[in-house]
C-alpha cells in the first residue's frame, strides 16, 4: 500500500466521527498553546528589558546605593544597612581609580513642571552632572543638552522630554523659553527625540537640570548615582572590582561582609532578567511535558477504543489483502495525525492569543517563529509514541476472529 | 499437476473449547482443478464454512497440508499469506462485509490499494469490474443506498477486481431472496464460463446444483464427492 493511500485511509477515518476527533485532539491543543504563549509573553519582556538597559551602554556602570534587588529580605537588609552615596565617593572614584575613564553623579526626584496656568505633575525630574550627561544615549531633538560652563555654575537650565514639551508648548518653540520647576524658573535649552513607551510607561516623560543646581536647590541630603565609564571595556570585571574596592574603602568596611551599596551593569541586569525567566520558561516546560504525556495517554486509550470498534472493518482489509504493516500504518497515521492536528490547533490558538494580548494590554508579547515547527515535532513524536501500542493491537488481530465479531 | 489449483491432505481443524477438543475438519482431502465449479454441502455444523476460510487464507489447518497454486501455505510468512488473498483468492461473504462509509467504487478498489496500484489505474479497474457486474451506474452509492443484491455484486466486483485464480463464496445468496438469488447464480455462471475457479459453499441443494461437482461434508468429514449431471 502506498504511503499516500494510507494517510488518505486515516485522513478520513478522522474525520468520520469529528466530535472525537476534536475533543481528544483538545487535551494536546491546550498543552501546546499554552507553552507558546508563555514563551510569547517572556519574548516579548525580554525585548522591553533589552530595550531598557540599552540606555546603559556596556562600557558604563551605575554604582548605587541599592544595586539590583534580588528578593524581600535582601531588600529589607539593604533599606538598614546600606549607606547614601555622596558626590564625595565620585570624587574619590574619580582621583583613585585608574581603570576608570569618567565618573559622573545624578539623582532622580518626582515633581512638576509648570508654565503659566499649565501644569504637568508626576514628571522624572533628573539632576545630571556634565560628565553624566556625555555618558547618557540622548538624542536632541532640538537646541542642545547644557553647556559644560552651565552644569558647573547651576545654571537654571533644563533640557526636556518629549511629553513635557507636548503638553506645555503644544504649537510653540520652547527654545529659551521658561519653565517653573519646584517654584524656580528654568530656560528652555534643549528637547529630547520622542522614545515611545514601553510596556506601558513612557519614556519621554522627564526634565533634565544640572546637578549642582539641583545641591544649590535642595542641599546635599539623599544618596546619588554615580556613573562610571570604563577605560577599556574588555576589563570591564577588573574596573568594577577596582571601584568596588574603592567604595569599601570609604565605608570601612570588612573584608568579610557584603558590599552596602550596589553595582548596576548592563551584562548584570540581563543575566538576572534571564536567571528569572528561566525558570519561568522552565517550569512551563514541565507543566506542558505533563500535559502532553496526558494527552497522549488519552490518545492511546481512544485509539485502543476505536480498534475495538474496528475490529470487523480491521477483518475485511485483512480478507482483501492488507498486510500486518498496511493495517499498523493506518492506525499509527491516525495517532500522529490526531496529535499533529492538536498541535497545528494549539500553534494557532496561541497566536491568537499573543495578537490578543499584544493589542489589548501593555504586554509586548511576541510569538516565537520556531513554535509552530517544534509544535508539530514534538506532538507528532507523542503521537507515535502512544499510537504505537494500538496499531499494532490492530495489526495483529487474526482476520477470521475479526470477521467474526459482530458490528457495535 | 500444473492445473491444480487447491491440494488439501489429511487436513484437521481442532478448537480447544473447554475440556474436550473440538473437531471441525477431521482428515480432508480434496483437490480442486482450474476452472471447476465446486459446491460443498452439509448441514449446519458439517465444517462447511471452516473449510472454507481454511481455503482461502483466513485460518490455518492444526494439522495437514494445503497447498495452493503448489505452494504450501503453513509455510507462508504473514506477508505471504496477505499477498495470497490479495491476488490469488476473492471472497465472497454471506454478509457481503463490504465498508459501510465507503461507495461502491472504493469498496472494490480496496484491494487494488492493498495491491499498490497507482490510484488512476485502480480508479479504471475498479469502474470496469463494477461495470461486469452490471453497477456501473451506481458506482458512487454506500452500500445502504443499494438492494441485498446490489451489494452482493459489490462484493463479487471486489472478488474478482485483482483476477484471482480463485473465487470463494460462502452462502452467496443466504441473505437474498429467491430472484435476487437467481441472479446471482447466473453471474457465477457466467465467471465460470469465462474460466474462473469458483468454490461455493452452500446448505442449499438447489443452489449446489449449478455447480459441477458437489462435495457432501457431515460431521468434518468428507460424505460424498460427485460430478453433477448437468
Amino acid at each position: 500500500m502506498k504511503w499516500s493511500d494510507g494517510i488518505n485511509i486515516a485522513f478520513f477515518s478522522l474525520l468520520e466521527n469529528p466530535l472525537r476527533t476534536f475533543l481528544t485532539l483538545l487535551g494536546i491543543a491546550m498543552g501546546v498553546t499554552a507553552v507558546i504563549f508563555v514563551v510569547s509573553v517572556i519574548e516579548g519582556l525580554n525585548l522591553y528589558v533589552a530595550d531598557t538597559v540599552s540606555d546603559l551602554s556596556p562600557q558604563v556602570v551605575v554604582l548605587d546605593k541599592f544595586g539590583v534587588i534580588k528578593g524581600q529580605a535582601n531588600w529589607l537588609k539593604a533599606q538598614r544597612r546600606n549607606k547614601d552615596l555622596t558626590p564625595a565617593d565620585a570624587e574619590a572614584i574619580r582621583r583613585q581609580a585608574t581603570l576608570v575613564d569618567k565618573v559622573g553623579v545624578s539623582r532622580e526626584h518626582g515633581g512638576g513642571v509648570r508654565r503659566g496656568s499649565e501644569r504637568v505633575t508626576d514628571v522624572d525630574i533628573r539632576a545630571v552632572s556634565a560628565e553624566a550627561l556625555e555618558m547618557m544615549p540622548l538624542e536632541v531633538a532640538a537646541g542642545r543638552v547644557f553647556t559644560p560652563f552651565e552644569a558647573e555654575h547651576a545654571a537654571h537650565v533644563c533640557f526636556l522630554g518629549y511629553d513635557i514639551v507636548d503638553k506645555l508648548f503644544s504649537h510653540q518653540d520652547p527654545i529659551g523659553r521658561n519653565v517653573t520647576i519646584w517654584g524656580r524658573g528654568f530656560r528652555v535649552v534643549g528637547v529630547a527625540q520622542k522614545r515611545g513607551s514601553v510596556f506601558g510607561q513612557s519614556r519621554d516623560n522627564f526634565a533634565m537640570i544640572p546637578f549642582s543646581t539641583f545641591l544649590k536647590i535642595h542641599g546635599a541630603h539623599g544618596s546619588v548615582h554615580i556613573t562610571i565609564r570604563a577605560r577599556d571595556p574588555q576589563r570591564m570585571a577588573d574596573t568594577v572590582d577596582e571601584v568596588r574596592g574603592i567604595m569599601r574603602a570609604r565605608h570601612h568596611l570588612r573584608y568579610n561582609l557584603e558590599d552596602d551599596f550596589g553595582i548596576i551593569s548592563a551584562k548584570g541586569l540581563m543575566e538576572f532578567w534571564q536567571s528569572l525567566t528561566q525558570m519561568i520558561f522552565r517550569v512551563a516546560v514541565f507543566v506542558v511535558s505533563i500535559s502532553l504525556v496526558v494527552g497522549g495517554i488519552v490518545i492511546m486509550n481512544i485509539m485502543l477504543l476505536a480498534v475495538v470498534e474496528r475490529t470487523r472493518e480491521i477483518g475485511i482489509r485483512k480478507a482483501v489483502g492488507a498486510r500486518q504493516r498496511d493495517v499498523l500504518f493506518q492506525f499509527l497515521a491516525e495517532a500522529v495525525m490526531l496529535c499533529a492536528l492538536g498541535g497545528a490547533g494549539g500553534v494557532a490558538l496561541a497566536w491568537l492569543c499573543t495578537w490578543g494580548v499584544r493589542s489589548a494590554t501593555p504586554l509586548p508579547a511576541r510569538f516565537p517563529l520556531w513554535a509552530p515547527i517544534l509544535a508539530v515535532a514534538v506532538t507528532s513524536a507523542v503521537g507515535i509514541f502512544f499510537g504505537l501500542h494500538p496499531a499494532r493491537k490492530a495489526a495483529q488481530l487474526e482476520p477470521i476472529d475479526a470477521l467474526r465479531t459482530e458490528e457495535i | 499437476m500444473d492445473n491444480t489449483l487447491i491440494q488439501l491432505e489429511n487436513v484437521w481443524k481442532t478448537y480447544e473449547v473447554g475440556a474436550e477438543p473440538v473437531h471441525a475438519l477431521r482428515d480432508i482431502t480434496f483437490h480442486a482443478l482450474r476452472n471447476e465449479y465446486v459446491a460443498i454441502v452439509g448441514p449446519s455444523g458439517s465444517g462447511k464454512s471452516t473449510l472454507m476460510n481454511l481455503i482461502g487464507c483466513l485460518d490455518t489447518p492444526t494439522r495437514g497440508r494445503y497447498l495452493l497454486n503448489g505452494r504450501l501455505v503453513s509455510e507462508m510468512s504473514d506477508n505471504e499469506l496477505a499477498h495470497a488473498r490479495n491476488r490469488e483468492i476473492g471472497f465472497v461473504f454471506q454478509t457481503f462485509n463490504l465498508l459501510s462509509r465507503l461507495t461502491a467504487q472504493r469498496n472494490v478498489e480496496l484491494p487494488l490499494v492493498y495491491g499498490g496500484m497507482p490510484a488512476k489505474e485502480r480508479i479504471a479497474c475498479a469502474a470496469e469490474a463494477l461495470e461486469a457486474v452490471g453497477l456501473g451506474d451506481r458506482r458512487r452509492h454506500r452500500p445502504n443506498e443499494m438492494s441485498g443484491g446490489q451489494r452482493q455484486r459489490v462484493a463479487i466486483a471486489r472478488a474478482l477486481v485483482t483476477r484471482p485464480s480463485i473465487l470463494l463464496a460462502d452462502e452467496p445468496t443466504g441473505n437474498l431472496d429467491t430472484t435476487t438469488g437467481k441472479e446471482i447464480l447466473r453471474l457465477f455462471d457466467e465467471l465460470h464460463a469465462a474460466g474462473n475457479t469458483i468454490i461455493l459453499v452452500t446448505h442449499n441443494p438447489v443452489v449446489a446444483r449449478h455447480a459441477r461437482r458437489t462435495i457432501s461434508l457431515l460431521d468434518g468429514k468428507v460424505e460424498s464427492d460427485v460430478v453433477n449431471g448437468h
